[in-house]
């Protein structure tokens, strides 16, 4: 058990993180979605002398929620509160960490929800999302990272109310445990937390080991099929660091280069976007991501011991999806061939110094920030970042770049129209010449450049472009082998 | 500590100035170390789309405010926002506007002089015009996907016949196609609202009042007043129920809207803070209606009302997303019922109570970084031009009583002023 303690005595609030190891890598097989439902039956199955309704009516007044957030590795159960209700308020996150009910007709209404989330929500209605989890579908095919965090459609039916008790005994224990608590914190709170949680199970089971990655040959494309206006592109392989790497630090100055997110920093967005108007935005990632709410700053709390570099192409006009795979694998080849130039790596660097500062402004981000870095074994990222990249050269990233990023193998994933997939899987696997046509004014060293990229070899093995409809998709832990 | 009891109001020193040139200029000085958010509100959005066939034109406009001047071209404005390590970026809603950036405190001099720049020297060609256009049509395109979009695009169109709250801040699809054949009217665009007169500048973070005036001035002050005053057109009264179905391609859960004319906001109107109550005592988690249809029955897994505040009268939305597409009639009529009640029956005095303190520490809940004051800040201004409606709408609130709420309800919930759309999944080619 871990106790952090981050005060800021100017907060009027109070943030509660209680983290444990123990997220979706350790569903068992058949029962996909078992951590994500356990979570959330935690938190909203009654507790102590009280329904779920009853808590939801002690909380009410408070405006605060206890929230509970499941990922691959770590379960998080969160609040926080107004210094005012600190006290009745931790008396209801500790009965729902202590005394959970896990009350029946609360299992079935989050289960159907959970099941909802993929069949309704990811396959029908989200096509980005669709596209980013059928990535890591390929890229972690067979092991637990391959399946979104809420399972498989029958892995969820699957669970029962005594699975959710069992992984509850078993992977909420002391030795996965980290305490946080931000903002105004009272004398002797940290202690009396510590003191109630010690009541927790000392150990479980240990942790079963992810399977090494598939690597691809080529550029290995899935077409995921459903009806869309237009289509969501995902690009990525794995990656063998994290932040507990040196490796990662100068990978990350790389990788804002190429693909800061939500920002025009990047060399995807201006060249996709700005230049040529292709969607709304063009990004890339070397460890999960996942956008804090309205911010353009990146959730805490999704810390993996595996990681993935990703671009995620934001949806195109389907006539123009094979020229921006193009594109994005283009640029991507440039970078690893020539790294970052000395002025390039000098702005990125200032760029990143200043504005992860902007990443920790609530006790609880600082809280979320501090417990990611005890899951690597370093400090949080913000500090990594100002540490390392004082010292960090241009050379120590573009060797980097070489031992980590490539342009000649990557999965790619993406979410289709049926109309148009036969002529795109035709055109994709022939290399077949993509030009690209606008109805408006464009600059000509963009039209130029456009008849380099048009004729970008990908290095598509043909015999491996797969389509699945996106119906089938998450139905089992398995990856539909699909039409090819 | 503050007894629970006393109602807290706005928790920070709210210190302002008004320039020559009319630009509102407001500080707010909180402990949050080397940091300062620069935001200058517009008070222009979609509601002032009034011309046929420019609608979204606002939301379109943003976008073109990053394309750059001869003194900071979009490169150059990138670089340096770059280099402060900046968060910088805009939206567009039906009433206003806004573009911030959140950098370094000792940067706001540099900060305001690039966004001073824009708003007084914005220069771009047609070809940045076109290729922009390409870029908000791939925002309309990303958000296709999501039936929420959707509903809400089709209720506004339902529920208003005449006033431009009619579309949506995106814009009708046909109207974003459009987009790259109106270069001159941007320009136009540009000099009929972005004006002092018609906007206000909000600085909050480790920054002292008069530093940020003395730095306002030298930078915002030769800013030329001159906005434009365009009459947005009277909605009528609505006179019958409105209904409208949507078919939807995929297999996604059925949703159901129900809407009703509410009025403008107006910090000391006990009405309009009385449907905050409403919506809160009768539709969130722990109102009855909620524990039936979430809890209980699970037929709904997702109930949602309340009135967004505007400029203009406005909409009370209630949306439920159901489960079942069976339940639909039975979900309908237990919200009908909800409401024909809250018309008829007085809030008894603990849930009012209870309903007041959530609001409050919600709002409070809701300004702990720079970024969420200056944001509450300039909603404010939009709505009324002057920051002490921010305390007086938390004073309204505290003095609505059972009976506002009732004849709230039933002023507002009546067949006659209410709309209804429902989405569910039938397969075919998607309506629009």
């Amino acid at each position: 058990m871990k106790t952090l303690v981050l005060e800021s005595p100017g907060s009027p609030f109070v943030a509660i993180r209680v983290l444990f190891e123990a997220g979706s890598a350790d569903d068992p097989r058949g029962k996909e979605g078992l951590a994500a439902l356990t979570g959330s039956l935690l938190v909203e199955g009654g507790a102590g002398p009280r329904s779920y309704a009853q808590i939801l009516d002690a909380l009410y007044p408070m405006a605060a929620g206890i929230g509970v957030h499941v990922d691959r590795e770590v379960t998080v159960v969160h609040g926080t509160v107004h210094r005012d209700h600190l006290l009745p308020f931790y008396e209801l996150m500790r009965d729902v960490l202590l005394a959970p009910r896990f009350d029946a007709a609360d299992l079935e209404r989050l289960r159907a929800d959970q099941s909802n989330a993929i069949t309704a929500g990811l396959r029908a209605t989200d096509d980005e999302g669709l596209g980013k989890e059928a990535l890591d579908a390929m890229i972690h095919a067979g092991g637990p990272y391959g399946r979104p965090v809420e399972g498989s459609v029958r892995g969820i039916a699957a669970v029962t109310r005594q699975d959710v008790i069992a992984f509850r005994r078993q992977s909420y224990t002391r030795d996965r445990l980290t305490i946080g608590l931000g903002g105004a914190v009272p004398d002797g709170f940290a202690q009396r937390i510590a003191a109630d949680l010690a009541a927790l199970p000392e150990r479980g089971p240990d942790r079963v080991p992810l399977p090494p990655p598939r690597e691809p040959r080529g550029l290995e494309t899935l077409l995921v099929t459903k009806p869309c206006r237009a289509w969501a592109i995902s690009i990525g392989f794995p990656l063998d660091v994290t932040r507990a790497d040196d490796d990662f630090y100068p990978l990350y100055v790389a990788n804002s280069y190429l693909g800061e997110h939500r920002t025009f920093n990047g060399l995807l967005m201006n060249a996709m976007r700005a230049d040529r108007g292709l969607n709304y935005g063009d990004y890339s990632y070397v460890e999960a991501f996942v956008q804090d709410g309205l911010s353009t700053f990146p959730l805490p709390n999704l810390p993996r011991r595996r990681q993935a570099f990703t671009m995620w192409i934001r949806p195109v006009a389907p006539e123009n999806a094979h020229f921006a795979m193009r594109q994005a694998m283009r640029l991507l080849a440039r970078v690893v061939r020539d790294g970052l130039t000395a002025a390039a790596f000098a702005e990125t660097r200032d760029f990143l110094l200043a504005y992860s500062r902007l990443w920790v402004q609530t006790p609880a981000r600082r809280l979320g920030y501090a417990m990611d870095g005890a899951f690597y074994g370093r400090k949080n990222l913000v500090d990594e970042l100002q540490e390392r990249l004082r010292d960090l050269r241009v050379e120590d990233v573009n060797a980097a770049i070489r031992r980590h990023l490539r342009a000649d193998r990557a999965f790619a994933a993406v979410v289709a129209d049926p109309e148009g997939v036969e002529r795109f899987v035709r055109a994709l696997g022939s290399n077949a010449p993509s030009p690209i046509s606008y109805a408006t004014d464009t600059k000509p060293e963009v039209l130029d450049e456009d008849k380099e990229i048009a004729v970008f070899p990908l290095p598509v093995d043909a015999e491996r472009i797969r389509i699945v409809p996106a119906e089938a998709l998450f139905e089992t832990a398995e990856l539909p082998a699909g039409a090819a | 500590m503050r007894p629970a009891s006393t109602p807290p109001t706005f928790p920070y020193p709210i210190v302002e100035t008004r320039l020559d040139n009319g630009l509102a200029v407001v500080a707010v000085p909180v402990d949050s170390p080397g940091l300062a958010a620069h935001y200058l509100a517009v008070r222009t959005g979609s509601r002032n789309e009034v011309e046929p066939g420019l609608s979204g034109f606002a939301h379109f406009f943003e976008h073109m405010m990053f394309r750059g001047t001869p003194r900071f071209p979009p490169d150059r404005y990138n670089d340096v926002l770059k280099r402060l390590g900046a968060d910088g970026n805009a939206f567009t809603t039906d009433d206003w506007t806004c573009y911030h950036v959140t950098a370094a405190a000792a940067a706001l001099d540099t900060v305001m002089d690039l966004e001073s720049d824009r708003f007084m020297n914005l220069e771009y060609g047609v070809e940045a015009f076109q290729k922009e256009a390409g870029a908000v049509l791939g925002e309309y395109n990303k958000n296709h996907s999501i039936p929420l979009n959707a509903l809400l695009e089709k209720l506004q169109d339902t529920a208003y016949t005449t006033h431009t709250y009619k579309h949506t801040t995106m814009g009708f699809l046909a109207d974003i196609e459009a987009m790259p054949n109106h270069y001159d009217y941007s320009r136009l665009f540009f000099r009929r609202w972005y004006r002092p007169d018609n906007a206000a500048l909000v600085v909050v973070g480790d920054v002292r009042p008069d530093d940020v005036f003395a730095l306002a001035r030298r930078r915002w002050g030769a800013w030329i007043p001159g906005a434009a005053s365009l009459a947005t057109p009277v909605e009528p009264e609505q006179t019958g129920e409105r209904v409208a179905r949507m078919p939807w391609p995929t297999p996604t859960l059925p949703h159901l809207a129900l809407a009703f004319h509410a009025p403008a906001f107006d910090p000391t109107d006990l009405s309009g803070r009385a449907l905050d109550v409403i919506a809160q005592a009768e539709f969130a988690p722990t109102s009855p209606l909620y524990t039936e249809l979430v809890l209980r029955r699970q037929w709904v897994d997702w109930l949602w009302a309340g009135a967004e505040d505007h400029r203009d009268p406005t909409l009370f939305l209630v949306i439920a997303r159901l489960k079942d597409p069976a339940t639909l009639d039975d979900v309908r009529s237990a919200i009908e019922g909800t409401l024909a009640s809250a018309g008829a029956n007085l809030l008894p005095a603990d849930r009012l109570a209870a309903v007041k303190s959530r609001l409050r520490y919600g709002f409070l809940q809701g300004l702990q970084t720079p970024d969420q004051i200056a944001g509450t800040v300039c909603t404010y201004l939009q709505l009324t031009g002057d920051t002490p409606s921010i305390d007086a709408t938390q004073a309204t609130l505290e003095r609505v009583g059972a009976e506002d709420v009732r004849s709230s309800a039933a002023a507002t919930f009546r067949a006659a002023n209410r709309t209804v759309v429902t989405l569910a999944h039938a397969p075919g080619p998607r309506a629009s």
